[in-house]
């Protein structure tokens, strides 16, 4: 038989254009993931403009109208001190944003940096470098954060300190594992067969495989953050100034009002969890967009 | 099997040892000045940090304290508390039974509902059940224990009344103290006080065990998954043995391996998490204490607390690993 | 009366993709104690056409769409769940592929056989590992008293397949049904597997049918072959008369595209152009024929059925005499199955019809 008698007949399928643009049309398709976004997005604009949209200035309360229940004037009703509890609850979505965000963005760094060396090294500075994460690891979740902050002091930055080493750990050994894997793994083998570069194969083919699970696993960790943050405000660990509206202090604050003014830890408690949502299901989201290999 | 849990007991040396380096130094490189300034914070004078430091060797040089340190603790001697004068380990014994009874409370409570939630949806998957457990693990894992904690009081203390909410039992029953385990001392003081112990338990585990329960449901859900589709499930039905057979011998006793692992880690969540349960329900356990001693500056005590949680968090993942070897023949016989 | 017979076998697979048509009205019958092969390659039905008897398709996408199959008579197409269990393991056995994954990891081997034994057997612990032993003595695992309270993990390739094989037999089923058994091992043991299946079948009465992509193994140890392509039976006939007469241009293409001892230095290995049909699609015509260079016009609208070569031939479905069948428009004749091309002056293979070309 020659060539020529062979026909192909190919099914109709719609062409396949890369890692990045099957997964965000993937992700587009997930209908939770994008109640995720959705729910992100009221969270970051309602920070970003929190400044412009709130009817009251979050710091300044008026005495008389203290603890009065949602109504016309306060959509949400005010706080012990008289101050507008809407307002407060989106200048809260700023330190929550940027304090939640920032510290998985330290712990991203720091995480990956120290995996990155010890996947890659090996040996002797890896050994070392596991056993500092082990000494971390020792002391579990928030305590962590909690003993830094204990030991820092107060503030954004103290935080964002505290919550991104507790959370390095993981991100460390995330890249560690993959980078370890990949090593071994197959095409990097035959990538190397073919005379690439050692640079050329962590670029082009490590590093995009290892990457995957590290952005949903720092979603779901800024859902995480969000929650920690809160925490350490609930504690009396936050950012220190008493002015400044923090979800997790605004419900210490209002905790002896369980029974009077239920309301005062009903909203920053939804802010909390819708917030903390939506970066859950954008992380599920993400985590089956970014896989191809998972069955439906 | 002796080899491996000797080989685990070793690496854990290490790092509990830099883990007391680490508190050690925490304890002598605290912002505003050294340690006695910040133990002391606002009541800091010049004598009284002087006292202080000579009380508690802070002036002597670092190697030697350091040495003192583990020194005292080899013999059981933690500290004791700046603010109260008493022993840190004293204290501890008093106050851990709570704390073990909520976290116990909390893992009965997230084991029970989360292992039989995540078969369900796994046997249903793609279904409407399946949604709802999902939706339940998401809000689990989404909603803080201090949020569900005072939701849950407002429910069922402060609208139903059914459930209390504040501390471990009903101060008018006068129960002594015997074990400082609330329960246990109830049934000795008598047999109806027991009920009163156990109500207060109830909304506070609930509260704690809301995020373990949400991750064994998942774990146990995506584990039986893979399991169900596993080739030796398909000869268990090919030998024609039964469903219900099939279910436990087969896909059980293989879906529980990672679920076990994960046992382990979720101790430590709750560990953690009873520092803000303990706040929120007012409970007389280590977590509040921990919250407390930071306020107070009594950072001994807080130095001391931390090394005590990572002891307890090592040990119980150590059982777990061995648990773990055991019951999965593969690392047993190899 | 067969023992087994299939009868126009449907079955397809519910996917987000949309339908799979995996098997496309296959029939085929056999004998008490005979062996049949089943020839085809990934994806051409030969597995699913078995899963479906034992009715253990994939739920709840596998579906048994059309036909019978009437074992001793009885449809098991139409029995419910529990009658079937009772059949599984102790009239038609399954051995699969991979015996690595295909047993428990965290049960001894003594655990997974007695249970299949107490499953469909009222004997006691003490019987059931009594039998146990000596079915492991029979399949030649040495020293089996020692072996009976280790893991699968503890045993070699060989030795796990052999005690799958002793799982199975167990019970004495009448039908035995082998998928891929020896696909997974190393080719020496192939050999000691094979004789040993080969073997305990005959000692035994069991019926067996190996299902392979490799006509290697088929050569040896079966009396008849179906070649199946795309969910259909294409040829079916005595193992002799298969390797000898090939008639569909399939199976002449299979058998030139294995590379053999005899062949003459520098004779070219022919493979077989193109690539299998995407079963998404519901079949039209003979799914063959893209690829085929004996097609006419025929081939592209209507699949053929299975009928003799010989037309006035009576259809004889089992057994030594089993009359040769092809399911073909145009067959190729004795001389072009010996050459893997056609030979006739001014053919040409037919065109596809217009809407049939990408």
């Amino acid at each position: 038989m020659t060539s020529s008698t062979a026909v192909v007949i190919a099914p109709t399928a719609r062409a396949s254009r890369g890692l990045w643009h099957d997964a965000l049309r993937r992700l587009l398709r997930n209908g939770p993931a994008i109640i995720g976004l959705i729910f992100i997005a009221i969270f970051v604009v309602g920070a970003i403009l929190a400044p412009y949209i709130s009817p009251y200035d979050p710091t300044i309360g008026v005495l008389s109208q203290s603890r009065q229940g949602p109504n016309m004037t306060h959509l949400m009703g005010t706080d012990l001190q008289g101050r507008d509890e809407l307002s407060r609850i989106l200048y809260g979505a700023r330190i929550s944003l940027t304090v939640g965000v920032t510290a998985v963005f330290f712990g991203l760094i720091g995480g990956t940096i120290v995996g990155s060396i010890a996947g890659a090294a090996g040996g002797v500075v890896d050994g070392v470098l596991m056993r500092i994460i082990d000494v971390l690891l020792a002391v579990p979740g928030i305590l962590l954060a909690i003993g830094i902050v204990a030991w820092l002091g107060h503030g954004e930055i103290q935080i964002m300190l505290a919550v991104g080493v507790s959370y390095s750990p993981m991100f460390a050994r995330l890249l560690r594992g993959s980078l370890l894997a990949l090593r071994e793994s197959d095409y990097v083998l035959a990538a190397r067969s073919m005379g690439a570069s050692p640079l050329r194969i962590l670029l082009r083919h490590m590093l995009p495989n290892a990457l995957t699970p590290l952005i949903v696993q720092a979603t779901l960790a800024a859902a995480t953050a969000i929650i920690d943050v809160a925490g350490l405000g609930f504690l009396g660990l936050g950012p220190g100034d008493p002015r400044i509206a923090e979800w997790g202090e605004m419900l210490t604050d209002s905790s002896r009002f369980l029974q009077s003014a239920p309301y005062l830890i009903l909203f920053p408690g939804a802010a909390i969890v819708i917030s903390a949502v939506g970066f859950n299901l954008l992380g599920d989201g993400l985590r089956e967009a970014l896989d191809p290999r998972l069955k439906r | 099997m002796a080899r491996f849990i000797i080989r685990r007991v070793l690496v854990a040396v290490p790092v509990l040892l830099g883990l007391s380096v680490i508190l050690f130094l925490f304890l002598r490189l605290l912002p505003g000045g050294g340690p006695a300034e910040a133990i002391l914070g606002q009541h800091a004078t010049p004598q009284l940090v002087a006292q202080i430091s000579a009380a508690q060797g802070f002036d002597r040089p670092l190697y030697e304290q350091y040495f003192n340190y583990i020194g005292r603790l080899l013999q059981g001697d933690f500290g004791s508390s700046f603010i109260d004068g008493r022993q840190v380990a004293d204290t501890f014994l008093i106050r851990f039974p709570g704390t073990l009874e909520l976290t116990m409370g909390a893992m009965i409570f997230a084991v029970g509902l989360g292992i039989p939630l995540g078969r369900l949806a796994a046997r249903h998957p793609n279904s409407w059940i399946d949604g709802v457990v999902t939706l339940i693990s998401l809000f689990g894992i989404s909603i803080p224990v201090f949020v569900l904690g005072y939701s849950l009081a407002f429910i069922f203390g402060v609208q139903l009344h059914w459930l209390p909410t504040f501390g471990q039992i009903d101060p008018r029953l006068d129960i002594p103290p015997v074990t400082h385990f609330a329960i246990i001392d109830a049934i000795l003081a008598g047999h109806w006080y027991v009920i009163d112990a156990v109500s207060h338990l109830i909304l506070p585990s609930i509260a704690l065990g809301s995020i373990p329960l949400a991750v064994f449901t998942r774990i146990t859900r995506a584990s039986v998954i893979d399991v169900s589709n596993e080739d030796y499930v398909r000869t268990a039905r090919a030998k024609g043995l039964t469903e219900r057979r099939v279910n436990s011998r087969h896909i059980m006793r293989n879906a529980w391996l990672p679920v076990t692992t994960v046992i382990g880690l979720e101790t430590g969540a709750l560990l953690a998490g009873a520092v803000l349960t303990e706040t929120v329900f007012t409970w007389n356990g280590v977590g509040s204490w921990v919250v407390t001693s930071i306020q107070n500056h009594d950072y001994i005590v807080v130095q001391s607390l931390v090394l005590i949680f990572a002891v307890i968090f090592m040990t119980v993942n150590l059982i777990v690993d061995v648990g773990y070897a055991f019951l999965n023949p593969r690392i047993r016989y190899s | 009366m067969p023992l087994l017979s299939v009868q126009d076998l449907v079955v397809q697979f519910r996917t987000h993709d949309g339908t799979v048509h995996a098997v496309n009205g296959v029939s085929f019958d056999l004998d008490e104690g005979e062996t049949l092969g089943l020839v085809g390659e990934s994806g051409c039905g030969k597995s699913v056409t078995n899963l479906a008897v034992m009715r253990l398709l994939p739920q709840p996408a596998g579906h048994i769409e059309g036909g019978r199959v009437l074992f001793q008579e009885e449809d098991l197409i139409r029995l419910d769940e529990s009658e079937m269990r009772d059949i599984r393991g102790k009239d038609i056995a399954m051995i699969f592929q991979d015996p690595m994954t295909s047993l428990n990891p965290v049960l001894t081997i003594e655990e997974q056989m007695v249970e299949t034994i107490r499953a469909h057997k009222r004997v006691s612990k003490k019987e059931a590992r009594a039998r146990t032993l000596e079915l492991l003595q029979t399949v030649g695992i040495p020293q089996p008293e020692t072996r009976l309270r280790d893991f699968p993990h503890q045993f070699s390739g060989g030795m796990r397949q052999r005690v799958m094989i002793a799982m199975a037999l167990a019970l004495q089923p009448k039908l035995l049904i082998a998928d891929e058994p020896t696909t997974a091992l190393d080719v020496t043991i192939q050999a000691q597997v094979l004789d040993l299946l080969q073997r305990l079948a005959a000692e035994f009465g069991t019926a067996v049918i190996l299902i392979t992509h490799d006509l290697g193994v088929v050569a040896g140890m079966t009396k008849r072959i179906n070649v199946m392509y795309a969910g259909y039976v294409v040829e079916s006939a005595t193992t002799g008369d298969l390797f000898a007469r090939p008639r569909h241009p399939y199976t002449v293409g299979l058998l030139h595209s294995m590379p053999r001892l005899d062949a003459q230095p520098g004779e070219p290995l022919i493979p077989i152009e193109g690539t299998p049909p995407d079963l998404r699609q519901a079949p039209k015509g003979c799914p063959f024929a893209p690829r085929c260079a004996w097609r006419v016009d025929a081939c592209w609208t209507t699949m053929p059925t299975l009928d003799p070569i010989d037309e006035t031939a009576q259809i004889v479905t089992t057994g030594p005499k089993a009359t040769h069948r092809i399911a073909c428009w145009n067959p190729a004749t004795a001389e072009e199955g010996i050459h893997a091309h056609p030979n006739r002056p001014g053919f040409t293979p037919a065109p596809p019809p217009a809407e049939a070309v990408s």
